[in-house]
């Protein structure tokens, strides 16, 4: 910058000069047609002997038309750039500088620029070159052409088609943000125009569409792990912009939780959290990998059962209502190892983005709460690559062109060598063999300025064995692809096909006539169709229609020995279609008062063949109730579930920098993970609504205050939310859920009501950066309703197994140097409560407990610590590898968590234990290779 | 296909190296409350029914049960007979073979002294099948033993076992002397100490079912386990397996009752659930009472396992540090002191031999009890069901 108005100030000087110092010249006659400055300028020196300075860049879109016979050179350059903010300057010594800056304008005589009143200008510091004449220079571009890629910041970008009087009026900018050096898009990057206060964000496919006034405009960008930057851009008309961004250097980058610095306050959405992977690696966890879910976890209202288990819990919502998205593909089991681990792979994802309380209109199908995660995009310049080596897995990934700037690709994949563990163990278990892999492989496609084509796929897989006993395995399957479509500037398509598959089986082998092997699976093929229209400045309209046809197969028995007695036992499939359509209007009433309202209606229908049982009704659903059954056949529409989910938020400014929202929504879900355990496990089925099983319902409201401090760099809030639940499922005493044809007759519907309070202070620059995050968050659920069956605790309320009060996170990280830093992370929870005996016996030889009622007591309250360091090699750009290191330790406190308390006979007596895991401080080291 | 027992195992392999199981006693929780509990078969064939009464506890307390006399428990059938059980003290009443009639139900009814009315639903008589075999099998570093049956008319399906295992076995030092009178005697054949017979009971809930198989067959199902040190097998071991035909519902409480008091721990596990019995008050449906009461006609077999049956290599391990005999004698050396006097006779040492010197008797070895004596762990007289090999 200081260059710039340096540069200016030398034009200043040297221009008063000139006109100070003006001498007459040589007539000269020229005849330019359509030229660029290139040809004019050149001519002219040869003509004249004056020597031209111009930024040529500048000048790059003038094309000059003069016709003059012997005329001096001042009055060619006075034609040539009439009515333009093109000027000149001559010295003595026979020096014409070109210029277009500002400072030189305000020296001009007054009445050069005709400021035509009425015209409602844009409020601007900057002079607005407006001229009545819009028919002497014919400066327009050619009509077919390239759409400009901003790279500099310095240059002046013209959008839509130039006029010489800048019209009144507002025109639409849209364009693509990307960055420079891979040509990936930037998600999420903020485009701020200073004027107007106004600004939007990238989409998932680094597109943005936003209104403006007519004119000259500054652009503010920024993006995560991006150079901020800016552009300056006169809008003459709706036009396209593409932006390049550079990627910042350092490798040290500043967490940045968000990408929009003002995006918490200005945003309409309540209870969203956006993480980049660059903050997600910065956080410490067990064994050094880099887990996405883990860091969720942090977040507030977001919890978990345990440590190390699957799934994640948000806001008083069960595990299984949460929608985990990899770009856009269900993924319905997030992790390997039992739980261990998430199964997506850090050096792939590009960011996370967790909606806890608005969920856009366009998802739905689960009560509580999206993740979406994003992959990155292949590199489109360059081949590059990284590798990592950890105590747990390897991990590879490779990225490069197809076709250069248009096509790319990106392949990740992770394996685990952990078989070394198992050795260590004692001898019952040294025979065991466990193992994971993953893999990623995207594509994307730029067909044109209008259409993009994106692949994506995934693959996970996990295997574990025991003593040549019982083999398990599981894995999820995902491929589909988008479709985005830009039909103008103002509407945009997005259409994304695709399939899903979980699946796992199980096989035991060990006693030849037991021998068996159980598979399960579900599928769904999904179709949707977004559309965005920015309607106007104040409105922007997403629709759309989605279509997921189900296909599950509950459970497959089948022997697995010749001389097994295993009877085949096929539970049979279900099948269901889940459609929705959804219209939403994001609408700004004034500059502080911004309303986003949507409808989505889902339709659901259960499709034969199917055997469904009939029940007496108002008695519980078991088989002494059972009347018939009723057969249907293939295609036939068994149920329909149907009805209107609302997505309402609003948002209003109290000032720059805070802001309050309010927010409800509902939702339905139509699918349910069927699980009486208190971890999810991923041997757990799905099961499909039907007649007998009602889809979950479930809304919320929820409230929020936003406030930003010291130039936005401190992000503040607090929600309260209150959200009702109904008909969860919950379980029978000694409920069997495999291979049950009549799962009716092991579930009862449930109640359930959460609430609470979430505070959240972010420091996302600066050496320290960092978050904290508190939660005070209740979760009951009732079984009060004696035709479901047994009532629970007596039909009272009832704390669910994720019930933690109290719930604190902090995660910090400090950059001592571009080359070191450290991270610290501090957790701590209420117990979660469980059911502890209250009575004891003695029963079958042994000593047995009776229990209270269903979660009334608690485990002992859960702390922990880690700590990492972060040594990045030397950071030099341009080398073949760039290496770092990450080294830390997990729970370094050594607490001994309670995982689980229980009780248990052993030898004829109970005692009650407390299990922990991860009891000592476990160091770890985590190897890192980029080329 | 017990997919949670499996889980935790993983679960151990991967936590074990960093994990930790620790004793956790909660702030004392307790109910005032103590709920009636029955246990017992009432037994439709040529043996006795017993069937036991007590109470829960609160779970601070020393003991662990509270027995209930003065009971009066009496089967009934749905239609007709009545069998009144006699009471034999300590919670315990029993009756001799009833020989019930196989297509009738019969109920369990208890009247408590205060006039409180417990029954049980009726249930059907279910036939157990005899028990086909008992076989065992040596693992790396234990035995395992396991059962065989059948039911080729295919209606048994549920299955449940408990056993009592009895076995020989001998002390460390074997005792030629012994204390009597103040004197140290030659001990007679019939006042051994050496070789004693100890007996156990099944303490864990062993099911089984046929359910999700062509034929109602049970193979090899896993009865017990015997770590490869254990001095169970020492010199001869002997198992009484009992098996019970269960209803559906009979094995559900069951396997119940396993889940909440047995396979606990792992959060992969399920959840303590209501313990749902048949037997309720009749006046109050809502007091729990534990207990399932099913009918049949009861199944035994008794095997024996002789040490020369399993691995060379299993060395048992004596449950108590013996190390050497101490030597005790009439004038220490040294000391000049009694030791027999004041180690044996006084002392409680068991002498073992006899330690002679030039001039004759010098003293004694001597050793503790436990490394002497068989009958603290044990009784001399051999079980009436015994049979040597």
């Amino acid at each position: 910058m200081k260059k710039i108005y340096f540069l200016n100030f030398c034009f200043l000087v040297l221009a008063k000069l000139g006109f100070a110092q003006q001498n007459t010249t040589v007539p000269i006659s020229v005849n330019f047609q359509q030229v660029t400055i290139g040809q004019f300028v050149t001519e002219l020196e040869a003509k004249t002997g004056y020597h031209f300075y111009y930024n040529s860049i500048q000048f790059d879109s003038l094309k000059i038309s003069v016709e003059v016979n012997n005329k001096p050179i001042e009055t060619v350059l006075d034609i040539a750039f009439k009515n333009t903010d093109f000027h000149y300057a001559i010295t003595a010594q026979r020096q014409i500088f070109l210029t277009r800056g500002r400072e030189i304008q305000t020296k001009l005589p007054a009445g050069f620029f005709g400021n035509k009143p009425g015209v409602a200008l844009p409020v601007t510091n900057q002079p607005i070159t407006v001229t009545t004449n819009a028919t002497v220079a014919d400066f327009t571009d050619e009509k077919e052409k390239k759409v400009p890629e901003a790279t500099t910041e310095n240059k002046l970008y013209e959008i839509g088609t130039r006029t010489n009087t800048i019209q009144p009026g507002k025109a639409t900018l849209s364009g693509y943000v990307r960055d420079g050096k891979s040509g990936e898009s930037v998600v999420g990057a903020s485009i701020y125009v200073t004027n107007t206060k106004t600004g939007v964000a990238t989409d998932q496919f680094g597109y943005f569409t936003i209104v403006l006034p007519k004119g000259r405009q500054i652009l503010s960008i920024r993006g995560i792990g991006m150079r901020d930057t800016r552009r300056q851009i006169v809008l003459y008309a709706d036009g396209k912009l593409i932006i390049e961004m550079q990627e910042q250097i350092t490798s040290l980058k500043e967490v940045k939780i968000s990408a929009e610095k003002v995006a918490n306050v200005r945003n309409v959405q309540l209870g969203v959290n956006r993480l980049d992977i660059k903050s997600i690696k910065q956080v410490p966890t067990v064994f050094g990998e880099a887990d996405v879910l883990r860091v969720v976890l942090t977040l507030p209202g977001v919890q978990s059962v345990g440590e190390a288990t699957t799934g994640f819990n948000v806001r008083g919502g069960s595990a299984d209502q949460n929608l985990i998205l990899l770009n856009d593909a269900t993924i319905y089991n997030p992790s390997h190892f039992f739980g261990f681990f998430s199964a997506f792979n850090p050096d792939i994802v590009k960011d996370i983005e967790l909606y806890k309380s608005s969920i856009p209109e366009k998802f739905g199908g689960r009560l509580s709460s999206v993740l979406d995660i994003t992959d990155r995009e292949g590199n489109k310049k360059k081949f590059a690559g990284s590798a990592g080596i950890g105590l747990i897995t390897s991990r590879l990934n490779v990225e490069g062109p197809i076709i250069k700037d248009k096509t790319s690709f990106i392949f990740g994949g992770r394996i685990t060598y952990s078989d070394w563990l198992l050795k260590l163990l004692p001898e019952e278990y040294k025979h065991s063999q466990a193992s994971f892999y993953d893999l990623n492989f995207d594509i994307s496609h730029q067909i044109d300025d209008k259409n993009n084509l994106y692949l994506t796929s995934y693959l996970s897989h996990d295997k574990f064995k025991l003593n040549s006993d019982t083999a398990y395995s599981y894995s999820n399957r995902n491929i589909n692809i988008k479709w985005k479509h830009n039909f103008n500037d103002k509407l945009f398509s997005l259409i994304t096909t695709g399939v899903d598959r979980y699946q796992y089986n199980i096989a035991s082998f060990d006693n030849p006539v037991n021998a068996y092997k159980l598979n399960f699976d579900i599928n769904q093929t999904n179709l949707k169709a977004d559309f965005t229209y920015y309607l106007n400045r104040k409105n922007t309209v997403d629709f759309g229609v989605s279509s997921i046809y189900y296909k599950l197969h509950p459970g497959n028995l089948q022997p697995n020995d010749v001389k097994s007695l295993v009877a085949p036992d096929v539970a049979p499939a279900q099948q269901a279609l889940e459609s929705a359509a959804y219209v939403g209007d994001k609408y700004d009433i004034t500059d502080d008062l911004s309303l986003s309202a949507g409808i989505r209606y889902s339709l659901y229908n259960y499709f034969g063949p199917q055997t469904v049982y009939n029940y007496a009704p108002n008695l519980p659903k078991t088989s002494s109730n059972f009347l018939d059954s009723t057969t249907y056949s293939k295609n036939k529409v068994i149920k329909t579930y149907s009805g209107p989910e609302f997505r309402l938020s609003a948002r209003y400014n109290l000032g720059d920098n805070t802001s309050v929202k309010a927010g409800y929504n509902t939702l339905r879900q139509y699918i349910h993970l069927l699980s009486n355990t208190t971890a999810i496990a991923p041997t757990d089925v799905w099961q499909l609504s039907d007649p007998n099983i009602k889809p979950q319902y479930g809304d919320q409201v929820s409230l929020g205050l936003y406030r930003n401090f010291k130039e936005n760099t401190i992000e503040t809030s607090v929600e309260v939310y209150y959200k009702r639940l109904r008909d969860y499922l919950d379980y029978r005493s000694g409920a069997n859920l495999v291979l049950n044809h009549h799962i009716e007759n092991d579930v009862l519907g449930t109640q359930g009501k959460a609430y609470g309070i979430e505070f959240l202070i972010k420091k996302t620059t600066g050496k320290a950066n960092g978050w904290i995050s508190y939660t005070y968050s209740r979760t009951f659920l009732r079984q009060d309703n004696a035709n479901e069956g047994e009532l629970i605790n007596g039909g009272a309320y009832y704390p669910a197994n994720f019930d933690k009060p109290h719930d604190f996170n902090f995660i910090g990280n400090y950059r001592f140097s571009h080359r070191f830093s450290v991270s610290l992370n501090v957790t701590y929870s209420t117990g979660r409560p469980i059911t502890l005996p209250i009575a004891k016996y003695e029963y079958g030889g042994s000593e047995r407990v009776f229990y209270s009622d269903r979660n009334t007591y608690r485990i002992p309250d859960y702390f922990r610590s880690d700590f990492s360091m972060n040594i990045e090699g030397n950071h030099k750009v341009h080398q073949r590898t760039h290496n770092s290191f990450t080294l830390g330790v997990y729970n370094l406190t050594g607490r001994q968590n309670a995982y689980s308390a229980y009780f248990t006979q052993q030898a004829g007596v109970i005692s009650g234990f407390k299990l922990s895991i991860f009891a000592k401080p476990i160091p770890f080291i985590n190897y890192n290779i980029r080329f | 296909m017990n997919k949670s027992k499996y889980i935790w195992y993983l679960f151990v392999v991967i936590g074990v190296v960093i994990s930790c199981k620790k004793p956790y006693n909660p702030a004392i929780v307790s109910s005032d409350n103590h709920y009636l509990v029955v246990e017992g078969v009432i037994n439709s064939g040529n043996d006795s029914t017993i069937i036991n009464l007590s109470r829960t506890v609160k779970l601070s307390e020393s003991v662990s049960t509270q027995l209930m006399t003065n009971y009066t428990v009496v089967v009934e059938a749905e239609q007709g007979n009545s069998y009144t059980l006699q009471s034999e003290g300590n919670g315990t009443y029993d009756i001799g073979p009833m020989h019930l009639d196989a297509s009738k139900k019969y109920r369990l009814h208890i009247t408590t002294p205060e006039g409180k009315q417990y029954v049980s639903d009726y249930v059907e008589v279910k036939q157990t099948p005899s028990i086909d075999s008992i076989g065992f099998i040596p693992k790396s570093n234990y035995l395992q033993i396991y059962a065989n049956t059948h039911d080729a008319t295919n209606n048994t399906r549920y299955y449940r076992w408990d056993y009592s295992e009895t076995w020989r076995f001998h002390t460390k030092f074997q005792s030629s002397f012994i204390v009597d009178g103040g004197a140290v005697r030659i001990r007679r054949a019939d006042e051994s100490i050496y070789y004693c017979y100890a007996s156990d009971k099944s303490s864990n809930i062993v099911l089984g079912s046929s359910e999700k198989l062509t034929q109602d067959v049970i193979f090899q199902t896993p009865i017990n386990t015997i770590a490869s040190n254990s001095e169970k097998m020492e010199l001869r071991y002997s198992i009484l397996l009992k098996q019970y035909a269960l209803t559906k519902d009979g094995y559900q409480f069951w396997e119940n009752m396993k889940k909440n008091t047995e396979q606990l721990g792992s959060i992969f596990d399920a959840q303590p659930t209501q313990l749902q019995g048949n037997i309720h008050n009749v006046s109050d449906l809502t007091e729990p009472v534990i207990g399932y009461v099913s009918v049949t006609n009861v199944q035994s077999k008794r095997i024996y396992i002789n040490k020369g049956q399993l691995p060379n290599d299993w060395i048992e391990k004596y449950p108590y540090d013996c190390g050497m005999a101490d030597s005790a004698f009439f004038s220490h050396p040294k000391t000049g002191y009694n030791d027999v006097l004041y180690y044996i006779i006084q002392g409680g040492g068991i002498p073992i031999d006899a330690i002679y010197g030039p001039f004759g008797l010098l003293g004694y070895t001597y050793s503790s009890q436990g490394c002497a004596d068989c009958t603290i762990r044990g009784k001399v007289k051999k079980p009436a069901f015994w049979i040597d090999n």
